[in-house]
């Protein structure tokens, strides 16, 4: 069944090691120079909460210096998607279309052995390939993330548990929209739809939540930029926490640039100050394990699915 | 021992129509059965239902005594070609075997390779003539050692020499492994040679059901002068009825000897005799069955 599975898909599963390969020999160039500068600036000793004079100033400068870089690694949070395309999304679709599947049901196995092997196989192949990302990816931007922090959606989305979970996920819903719609092009489209609901919806609504957020006000909003949290809220107070609306922010920042004060020093003589609630770095492996959980969860549901729906199907 | 396949008021609907209904057959020992009718008559869904593919909306199939869809160890009993013979086209002929020694465990490679002799097992799927395809796929099905051999529209698409070539394949290979044969097919030319029984089937429902030599000997086609039309001492029913000009020609399925000396009596073709069941706008209204006391009267 293996052989079965790997000869199918040996297109697939070829691309795949060709991606990992080529992103491999690229995170290693681009990554040299990095290791360079991070050495050269000392910058393991500007590391949170260290308050080595100049160090604003260094770590500014080594972040403008491989912005382009490190902006591109944003957009590894898409690959796991690529899994529920091209992998997920044909398993049955494929069989479906060239009418194959009449062949494959026919044999001696069962339709729920042949369904479960596949999918576990691929599911097996697609989990050790999105691991070997995720770890590549964490080691390219360790110098960031230590300066940074790990748990904003900037490095969570693509380091760690949750990449393997994410490409899970992503083949599994695919495997489900194939034996849905029984026609690659849409099954594929509705993979996608689906993965990009969910994972938006799990970042925006739940990912915040996990555990309660904490707290803290600060004096400035250099201040409040500063630091390796997950920032998820940032208001304006009183001296007695109410908060402040915008148009009066406004208005004080008019009033200061009018008297040729600094807006931020006038704004501390008034005693207003930010508030910051926030998710810090330290629970980045909590975070991870959580919301690796729900995405194993929503594929093994999925993949259930899949199986009873083949098993049921009556065509 | 139970019966190779079995099907008791067997029914599938899909969405508000029926593709077959009532459909009671037994095949007791291996024997080749055709199943005839045109299209849309439900052969297909016949075959699908005794290979489990469908699920059926009433009645029940069994094959060697076992459901299809409820017991997975009734698959290695038959062996299935769908229509159109599908096949994994990026793969190889031998890679194709491959997948099926894998798939059945009394997978008989022997067998498979000596059947497919011509064929190179390098060659991709994508490159086979439909002929080629066919040989393949009905190879893959020999090779499972079936009770029972289910064959969807095997020779369509197929040009004359290369069904004949088929034919052969699966008389020995269908003799070789001692299974019984069921053939679907419109095209009947190719199959009444060696087809013990026929089983015809027409909006979903068993229309006739016989060996060959039952249904020649059962029917007769009846030219005389033409006249209003009652009954006819010797005629259970009447199938089909044309006229030409002041002649009338009946083809009539008979239950005695016809001995009204005005009709002049000839036997029929089991091509003509079966295109006559199968084209629905011929048939005349359905008769009252004779009482049976007027039966062998004279």
């Amino acid at each position: 069944m293996a052989w079965l599975t790997w000869r199918q898909h040996r297109p697939q599963l070829l691309a795949t090691v060709g991606l990992l390969i080529l992103l491999a020999v690229a995170a290693f160039v681009t990554e040299l120079p990095i290791r360079a500068a991070y050495h050269r600036h000392a910058l393991s000793s500007c590391l949170p909460p260290a308050t080595r004079s100049g160090c604003g100033l260094i770590v500014s400068h080594f972040r403008s210096e491989f912005a382009a870089r490190v902006a591109v690694t944003r957009y590894l949070a898409v690959l796991p998607a690529l899994a529920g395309l091209f992998l997920g999304a044909p398993l049955l679709a494929r069989e479906f279309e060239s009418g194959t599947f009449r062949l494959a049901w026919t044999q001696s196995l069962s339709r729920q052995r042949w369904v479960l092997s596949r999918t576990m196989l691929l599911g097996v192949a697609t989990v050790v390939a999105a691991a070997i990302l995720s770890a590549l990816t964490m080691w390219w931007r360790t110098p960031f993330d230590d300066l940074g922090g790990r748990i904003g959606p900037h490095a969570f989305d693509v380091e760690g548990l949750v990449v393997p979970a994410y490409a899970f996920f992503a083949f599994a819903s695919g495997a489900l929209a194939g034996t849905l719609l029984r026609r690659t092009v849409p099954a594929m489209s509705l993979a996608v739809g689906i993965f990009v609901a969910v994972r938006v919806g799990v970042e925006t609504l739940l990912r915040p939540h996990y555990l309660p957020p904490l707290q803290r006000t600060v004096d400035s909003v250099a201040q409040s930029a500063r630091g390796r949290d997950w920032i998820l809220e940032n208001r304006l107070v009183d001296s007695v926490g109410r908060q402040i609306p915008t148009a009066r922010e406004d208005l004080a920042i008019v009033h200061a640039q009018r008297a040729r004060v600094d807006p931020q020093d006038y704004l501390l003589s008034l005693g207003w100050r930010r508030a910051i609630t926030f998710q810090p770095n330290d629970r980045f492996w909590t975070f991870q394990a959580i919301e690796t959980g729900v995405f194993v969860l929503l594929g093994a549901l999925a993949i259930m699915a899949t199986v009873a729906l083949v098993r049921r199907t009556s065509a | 021992m139970s019966a190779l396949l079995d099907t008791s008021a067997l029914g599938k609907r899909y969405r508000r129509t029926w593709a077959l209904r009532d459909c009671t057959l037994t095949i007791p020992e291996p024997s080749i059965v055709g199943i005839a009718g045109p299209n849309g008559a439900g052969k297909s869904t016949l075959l699908g239902l005794a290979v489990g593919l469908l699920e059926p909306t009433e009645g029940a199939v069994t094959v060697c005594g076992r459901d299809p869809r409820r017991d997975p160890a009734a698959l290695a009993d038959i062996g299935y070609v769908a229509q159109g013979a599908p096949l994994y086209r990026g793969f190889t002929v031998g890679e194709m075997l491959d997948f099926a020694r894998i798939s059945n465990p009394r997978w008989d490679q022997a067998l498979a390779t000596e059947l497919l002799s011509r064929s190179s097992p390098g060659t991709q799927i994508s490159a086979l003539s439909p002929g080629e395809r066919a040989h393949l796929a009905l190879a893959l099905a020999l090779g499972k050692r079936p009770a029972l051999l289910l064959l969807d529209e095997p020779f369509a698409r197929l040009d004359p020499l290369a069904s004949r070539e088929l034919l052969r394949l699966l008389m020995e290979g269908a003799a070789e492994i001692g299974s019984a044969v069921v053939v679907a097919t419109r095209v009947l030319t190719d199959i009444e040679r060696v087809c013990e029984r026929i089983v015809l089937l027409g909006h979903g429902h068993v229309g006739l059901d016989g060996t060959v030599d039952e249904l020649l000997a059962s029917h007769r086609l009846l030219t005389g002068a033409r006249r209003p039309l009652g009954r006819i001492r010797g005629v259970a029913e009447i199938v089909r009825e044309r006229s030409s000009g002041r002649q009338l020609t009946l083809l009539v399925r008979t239950d005695g000897p016809i001995a009204d000396p005005t009709w002049s009596v000839e036997q029929i073709g089991l091509e003509e005799l079966l295109l006559a069941y199968m084209a629905p706008e011929e048939l005349p209204s359905p008769q009252p069955p004779e009482p049976s006391r007027l039966r062998w009267h004279g």
